[in-house]
């Protein structure tokens, strides 16, 4: 009976012009906010010009890593090969100035990293922007691939390296092995 | 006992500069005859085809991890008993605690110094 009631007050309401143009209104205010949002998202730049700007600079960052790495170590391993005589100390000096110089990626790294964590920053405030504007609530349901990779992650115990320096230090874990 | 430095070493890392390093670091040593894998997969195979006196692996790899490589080289009746020392940023306790029980000789937290490596070398081959 309750549910009858509810269904001829929902008709009169929905015969009512006025509800229904109020109703209709709010929804065109509804979609206008939206498109609104959807535009300061600016999807198009992000996806075009950010976001290949940050696997770009990431890309930059390791290979630059590993240029430096694998100059700093070149330079070590020639200098423990050098023979003892009289050009000694002269050929440590080039190495080491050769260590200097591959130690300068650490100013150009730490710019690339700035703009990349420059764009992640103005992804994250245009998301948290537009996830309240359309009042966006995250879908239930699982992810397979990312509960894959958390159980595999478990079982072989692939923790990585901890916050602030290892969890256990080398003196407890040799105690262990006492 | 001596270390007998003539004795073939494997070295898995997936990162050439850690294999890099350790390889230096066992040059130092005086260690030469050292080869090394990216993974735990390659390692086996490698592992099958010549007798090594001493493993030194990293825990975080693909596809085979350490551990996994730790387990099946004790499940192994002809390698079960080969020096296994562990080399890894994985420094929580669960960790250790679990490489222990799967019958790792050694266990070392990177970053790591030549003193600690030898030091582990020692007590896991004789010195």
């Amino acid at each position: 009976m309750r549910s009858t009631a509810s269904a001829r007050d929902a008709r009169s309401q929905t015969s009512n012009p006025s509800v229904m143009v109020k109703e209709l209104l709010d929804i065109a205010d509804y979609i206008s906010n939206l498109r609104d949002a959807i535009a300061l998202l600016r999807a198009n730049e992000l996806t075009r010009d950010r976001l290949p700007m940050v696997h770009e600079e990431l890309s930059e960052v390791v290979a630059a890593t590993a240029g430096a790495t694998d100059s700093i170590m070149g330079a070590a391993e020639t200098i423990l090969g050098l023979p003892d005589g009289p050009g000694y100390r002269a050929a440590v000096e080039a190495r080491i100035y050769d260590i200097f110089e591959a130690c300068a990626f650490q100013d150009i790294t730490g710019q690339r990293i700035g703009k990349v964590a420059e764009a992640m920053s103005q992804l994250e405030g245009r998301l948290a922007r537009f996830s309240s504007a359309v009042k966006a609530r995250d879908a239930s349901g699982i992810d397979e691939l990312e509960v894959d990779r958390r159980t595999r992650n478990e079982s072989l115990l692939l923790n990585g390296p901890q916050k602030g320096g290892p969890a256990t230090a080398q003196d407890a874990i040799d105690a262990l092995f006492a | 006992m001596a270390l007998d430095l003539s004795m073939p070493i494997l070295v898995v890392d997936d990162y050439q500069t850690m294999v890099r390093i350790i390889r230096n670091l066992l040059k130092q040593l005086g260690f030469e005859d050292v080869d090394d894998a990216s993974d735990g997969t390659a390692a086996l195979a490698r592992l099958k085809g010549r007798k090594y006196g001493l493993v030194i692996s990293d825990w975080n790899m693909e596809p085979m991890t350490g551990y996994e490589l730790l387990r099946h080289v004790r499940a192994d009746e002809g390698l079960r008993t080969t020096p296994f020392i562990m080399v890894t940023a994985e420094s929580k306790t669960e960790n250790v605690i679990a490489a222990k029980k799967a019958g790792v000789n050694n266990y070392i937290v990177k970053p790591f110094n030549a003193a600690t490596l030898k030091s582990k070398i020692e007590a896991v081959c004789g010195a």
